[in-house]
């Protein structure tokens, strides 16, 4: 009973389960649940495996829970205690509810991945059992080195799953559902919730002023509901609305963006016109209705849609484009230090020269479609040209070169006179080509090659195996040079004491077996001599470092 | 490659020609051969612009005595620097070709605000602002005063070129606005005057139409320009409308409120001048007396205001006494202003015409109409005896004094409507005094008469032979190209029902109905869902694109759409406008995919293309006839009426129909290109309506696509759009739609070619 050191934090009775009566303990890092009269668990779920939890809907008859593991599997609890089944069942969503995003946040993507990986990488998984089943190191070792490289070198691993992008119609996807009672229920995921934050960078600001201390979670979002922020077409009703700031800040993005102005001269529709006539002059063109102050309440609200539709989009669109392209965008904003409405004048020409050469194109014309390249975008041009130089200057051979070498071998070869005196006699020549020839004495190393004949396929497996894990140690070993933090000083040490496991428990068996089974042929030669050289490097460091000591 | 184009040798710069631009080039040499007009339209993408300055340009360098200069017309500023861009071009390959430097100059004008350099008035927003501050600095009496008071600041970059840019004539080549910035920066030479002066000279000249069509402009800049010049309206379809639109003038209780603080000041500023230096104000009645036309030698720089009615129309002989002298003028003017304001006072619609107007005028307050036919001449004759500095300040004055001259020059042509009210307030009062022309052919007249050949062309011209009617001008050839496709890249459909069989229109008594409504959005849909990257959607107005976006989002029909697509729309702000089509096209181009909600006749319909993803279908919901019950419109439909003989409905229809056109044939933008153009309405389907489509749109109407309903056109599309994502090469275009010079010169294909204009 693991329970007895544990802290436990919620104790429901009466909870079924597979038809079985039990009690569900709701524990601070796992949940379980024994059947009645029992003293031990049946069920046990840490939270960390769980994915997530689910209850049956209200008006049903059963009052389920439903955990689902990252495993897939599910387990279902039914409360049947008739007069407190639902506040049971809420006060242990409740708590699960607090609990699970906590666990969930570190291990489970941690875990995870280390499972993905081990199951895309069957010579990974092999090196794991081969490794750590077998405790020649230990499983965080083993990872600390993998994950690191994940994190640093492999980044296209990683990185490279594409930034998924907001729905445009993620508010749309939050349908409320009337609950029967006057009432509207909308259902919020986390995934909705974020692609808010992220179209509505100042919902988030609100959240994080708001919650917890002045609003629950579920208050704030009920309110996010009913404030006119959401309903598009509702105009500004009253100031107790804590999201009409919100408003009010899009307001000002909107109107700054608007005044940034845009950077296709093409698209610019005021500076489209040329010569405007002067005010006063003009025919029949009746003035647009907004110019006009008094418009009715209806005639607003419609181009306040409008306003949020175009905002809206523009958010979405944003939200898109920012994780990958701020850096960028920050370097050329540095480049300009600036950042007044000169260097926009500054910036303009080119792009107002590629837009209209692209406008005044016609492919189909042009005599040869040469392929489209991508054309090479500098932010920092002086950083390509003052960028990395090779050390050494290489040598060209310029064509003159080659030709002239061409003529010079000619050359010679047209005043080649054999020298006779000093030729092979005719059977030391035989001889010499005889034993050059396969099966001659001096090409007896290439019989070798049919090592794949020689050897059983099962012993191939293994010898594979063991190179691959000697090849980890030993790039753990190597990785600690060269040794400047007592961390790998101690990292070292252990590394040549698992390399000299690893010969004792793995490579000494199978040597033995190779031995047995009459395989001359010295097929673990490489490997001890890596190891060798991984041991005499040790060593010299070793006796070095104890100079240095004394 | 070189062309033989009936004995005219005409560099071309690609290796390969539509047979379209062929026969265009045909038609546009023969209407310079009979020195005469013509009217051509070719779809756009189809290389218009290139073929108009090849022939050109090459038929200037053949007969440089006939013609002497090209004035090429264009709307926008975009696509005044994409002309100049392809002229570039051509003259690269001209001098690749020949070996020989080019002796052409090309230039491009815009206002002072695109070309301004000095550091700053060119910060400044605002076009009126750059031409007021400008002015602030280089009118001839503040020069005359640096002299004396050398604190007093001026602009470097206008003396550095008074005082040496004039001497040397700018050197040959092609000027876009940013090259004569540049040439300006370096020299340190306005490049405004620079190009100004450069005019005269210069062998092209690429303009706005304002340049030539309003004559408050025209008579300051392209005055001495010479006779035997091509004059090109490119984008013609709405050149009507400009020509009105410069000859026009609204009155608001507001313009006659700052109009009288306008003549307060210049009260206050006579006075002062009297005292001090009455002798100024006399030298400028003597030269009244004399008549010289103009009391003061006008400056370049001076000639910021400029009489607003035509050269033709302005009278050569000396103003009339009664308002020669200062006071006398102002109290004239305010005479003439207690009068309009008296009018605006009025609680019922007025519509009078011009003579039944100045007789009340003279009846009411004695003003006769000769005094008020100089008006505008003396008032800037008395502006620049008072050296007003800022004369952005008295844009009220001036329009007033405008009107005076217009309203008493011209009897026939315009009207004069007096609206208490806006007909949607009936109960706030906001007085309108519309001063409108009604007809276009007053504006663009004199330019057929002044320059040998007018050539008017644009995508969407049809149904030609209603230009010459309503411009008033006999052309020499009319034609309407279609465009040759080696694949149908476009496809048109008209749907005319929804789903449930309810019929689809915009009509005024269905406007509301809510099942049609549904049935739009639904289309809308159904579009998103299967057409790749971006789809504009066109409305009739912006008021119903406001009612039926309301009324989507209440459906929910919205956030449907949004899960295809994200969306956008056109407001009435430009500035918020741009953005949100720079947001489009960036949605485009990241593959997420946008819808643009845009408006007909609105500035997205105008001036913006779709090229490609950009627009890969377009969806016009309705026919965007004109708002019908504005007086000013039905006056002018009366006008074309009796004097046209054009009947109102055609007019109507015809308008109507060339802004659905406009609308829809932004999405195509060349034969690699391909989209979708759906009608959604059912009046489309009638013959009038259709028969008045661009012929290139017209022929890809097939009968079976005449009254579609919501599903059909999913299905069509979707068809539509699988064929055309196949790749599409330059070999499969090649001998149809695109030849190399030997397929050209074939006879077989030079037969072909004389099909593809149809002449009218």
């Amino acid at each position: 009973m693991a329970a007895l050191s544990e802290e436990v934090l919620l104790v429901l009775k009466k909870v079924r389960q597979r038809k079985q009566d039990g009690t569900l303990y709701l524990m601070a890092e796992r949940i379980a649940w024994g059947p009645e009269g029992k003293d031990r668990f049946t069920v046990s779920h840490l939270y960390a495996d769980i994915r997530c939890q689910k209850i049956s809907p209200d008006g049903k008859s059963k009052i389920q829970l439903q955990l689902v593991l990252h495993t897939g599997e599910s387990t279902t609890f039914h409360f049947s205690n008739d007069s407190t089944a639902l506040t049971d069942r809420d006060a242990a969503k409740e708590l699960l509810q607090q609990l699970l995003p906590k666990f969930k946040k570190k291990a489970n993507k941690e875990l995870e991945e280390k499972n993905r990986m081990l199951q895309e990488d069957p010579v990974l998984f092999q090196l794991y059992k081969d490794l750590v089943v077998s405790q020649v190191i230990s499983a965080d070792e083993f990872w600390a080195n993998r994950l690191g490289d994940t994190n640093h070198a492999d980044t296209s691993l990683t990185n490279n799953k594409q930034e998924v992008g907001i729905s445009g119609a993620f508010l749309a996807d939050i349908r409320p559902q009337t609950d029967g009672c006057n009432g509207l229920r909308y259902n919020l995921t986390a995934d909705i919730i974020e692609s808010i934050f992220r179209t509505y960078p100042t919902v988030k600001q609100k959240y994080c002023e708001n919650v917890p201390h002045n609003l629950t979670e579920k208050e704030f979002w009920t309110r996010f509901f009913q404030s006119h922020y959401f309903h598009r077409d509702r105009i500004n009703t009253g100031t107790q609305d804590i999201f009409s700031e919100c408003a009010k800040q899009d307001e000002i993005g909107l109107k700054s963006m608007v005044v940034q102005g845009v950077k296709n001269p093409l698209v610019n529709l005021l500076s489209l016109q040329d010569t405007t006539l002067d005010e006063g002059y003009g025919g029949f063109t009746t003035l647009p209705s907004t110019s006009n102050p008094n418009r009715s309440v209806k005639d607003s609200s419609n181009s306040a849609i409008i306003k949020r539709f175009n905002h809206h989009s523009a958010m979405v669109l944003a939200a898109g484009a920012r994780k990958g392209e701020t850096p960028a965008d920050q370097g050329s904003e540095t480049n300009s230090t600036d950042g007044n409405s000169r260097d926009s004048d500054f910036f303009q020409p080119p792009v107002k020269k590629v837009k209209l050469k692209e406008a005044i194109e016609y492919e189909d014309l042009q005599s040869e479609n040469r392929p489209k390249t991508v054309a090479l975008n500098l932010k920092k041009s002086d950083r390509y040209a003052h960028g990395p130089v090779p050390l050494q200057s290489q040598q060209y051979t310029t064509s003159q070169d080659i030709i002239n070498s061409v003529n010079y071998i000619q050359h010679e070869m047209v005043n080649y006179k054999p020298n006779l005196t000093q030729v092979l006699s005719s059977t030391t020549a035989s001889s010499a080509i005889a034993a050059l020839s396969s099966g001659g004495v001096l090409m007896q190393a290439a019989t070798q090659q049919a090592i794949n004949q020689m050897v059983p396929s099962e012993v191939q497996g293994e010898l594979k195996h063991l190179y691959t894990a000697a090849g980890e140690l030993l790039r753990h070993f190597w990785s600690c040079f060269p040794v400047n933090t007592p961390f790998l000083e101690e990292k070292v040490m252990k590394m040549k004491s698992n390399l000299e496991r690893f010969q004792v428990t793995k490579l000494c068996p199978f040597q033995e077996k190779i031995q047995r089974q009459y395989l001359s042929t010295n097929l673990t030669g490489h490997l001890e001599e890596m190891l060798q050289t991984a041991y005499s490097k040790f060593h010299v460091w070793q006796t070095r470092r104890m100079l240095r000591k004394t | 490659m070189k062309l033989n184009i009936e004995g005219l040798l005409v560099y071309f710069p690609y290796d390969y020609i539509y047979p379209e631009q062929y026969s265009y080039m045909l038609e546009l040499k023969r209407t310079l051969d009979a020195k005469g007009h013509g009217v051509l339209e070719m779809p756009s993408g189809t290389g218009k612009t290139i073929s108009l300055l090849s022939l050109i340009v090459a038929y200037q360098k053949v007969f440089p005595l006939e013609v002497t200069k090209l004035i090429y017309c264009s709307r926008t500023v975009p696509e005044i620097e994409k002309v100049v861009e392809e002229l570039r071009k051509l003259m690269e390959y001209y001098s690749k070709q020949t070996g020989e430097s080019n002796n052409f100059l090309a230039l491009a004008l815009s206002s002072r605000k695109n070309l301004c350099i000095h550091p700053e008035v060119s910060a400044l927003r605002f076009g009126k602002e750059v031409d007021g501050k400008c002015h602030t600095l280089t009118a001839s009496y503040i020069r005359a005063q640096h002299h004396g008071n050398p604190d007093l600041p001026l602009c470097r970059f206008y003396e550095d070129f008074d005082a040496l840019g004039r001497q040397v004539p700018l050197p040959a080549g092609v000027y876009n606005l940013d090259d004569l910035k540049d040439f300006g920066r370096r020299k340190g030479w306005c490049p405004y005057y620079l190009a100004r002066y450069s005019l005269m000279h210069a062998n092209i000249v690429v303009y706005s139409y304002h340049y030539l069509l309003d004559p408050k402009i025209a008579d300051l800049v392209s005055k001495e320009l010479s006779k035997r010049s091509v004059v090109v309206f490119d984008e013609a379809h709405n050149i009507d409308n400009v020509c009105i639109d410069s000859m026009s003038v609204n009155i608001t209780r507001r313009t006659l409120d700052r109009c009288q603080t306008n003549v307060d000041t210049l009260q206050s500023t006579i006075q002062k001048i009297k005292e001090t230096d009455a002798n100024k104000l006399k030298m400028e009645y003597s030269r009244l007396v004399e008549g010289l036309k103009e009391a003061n030698v006008a400056r370049e720089t001076d000639v910021y205001l400029s009489n607003p009615v035509l050269p033709d129309e302005i009278l050569q002989e000396a103003v009339p006494g009664t308002i020669r002298t200062a006071e006398h003028f102002v109290g004239f003017l305010k005479r003439f202003l207690e009068y309009l304001k008296s009018r605006l006072r009025v609680h019922h619609v007025v519509q009078e015409s011009t003579p039944q107007f100045l007789k009340d005028v003279f009846d009411k307050v004695c003003i006769d109409r000769k005094p008020l036919r100089f008006c505008a001449e003396r008032l800037q004759s008395l502006l620049r005896t008072l050296e007003i500095a800022d004369i952005a300040d008295f844009s009220a004055v001036t329009l007033i004094s405008n009107f005076a001259t217009l309203v008493s020059t011209y009897s026939q042509g315009f009207t004069i409507i007096i609206e208490p009210f806006e007909d949607r307030t009936p109960t706030i009062a906001n007085p309108v005094l519309h001063f409108s022309c009604m007809d276009p052919s007053i504006a663009i007249k004199p330019v057929f008469q002044r320059f040998q050949s007018v050539v008017i062309t644009s995508g969407t011209l049809s149904p030609l032979d209603i230009y010459p009617r309503i411009l008033d001008f006999r052309p020499v050839t009319m034609a309407s190209f279609t465009m040759t496709l080696a694949r149908t890249c476009l496809c048109p459909l008209i749907v005319g029902r929804g789903n449930d069989q309810v019929t689809l229109s915009s009509k005024f008594e269905t406007r509301e109905d809510f099942a049609v409504i549904r049935n739009y959005g639904n289309l809308l849909l159904e579009m998103s869902a299967i057409v790749p990257d971006g789809i504009v959607a066109f409305f009739t107005s912006y008021v119903y694109m406001e009612n039926i976006v309301a009324s989507w989002y209440e459906q929910g029909i919205l956030e449907n759409i949004q899960r295809n697509k994200l969306i956008f729309i056109e407001t009435p702000d430009a500035a918020e406008t741009s953005m949100a089509l720079e947001k489009y096209q960036e949605a485009c181009e990241n593959g997420r995919g946008a819808i643009l909600l845009s408006v007909a006749r609105g500035k997205v319909s105008e001036g913006i293309d779709f090229v490609h993803h950009f627009g890969r279908a377009v969806i016009m919901f309705g026919v965007p006839y004109v708002y019908t019950q504005s007086r000013i419109l039905k006056a002018r439909l009366e006008y074309l009426r009796d004097q046209f003989q054009i009947k109102e409905n055609d007019f109507l229809t015809f308008d109507a129909m060339r802004h659905a056109a406009q609308c829809v044939g932004r999405v195509i933008r060349g034969k690699t290109d391909y989209g979708i153009m759906v009608f959604a309405d059912k009046r489309y389907a009638r013959a009038d309506k259709r028969g008045k489509l661009p012929r290139w749109i017209q022929e890809h109407i097939s009968d079976g696509s005449l009254n579609l309903t919501v599903d059909e056109t999913v299905q069509l599309s979707k068809h539509f759009l699988r064929q055309m994502a196949q790749p599409f090469r330059q070999e499969d275009q090649l001998g149809l739609s695109l030849l190399t010079l030997e397929q050209l010169e074939s006879e077989e294909m030079l037969k072909k070619i004389s099909q593809i204009a149809q002449q009218t």
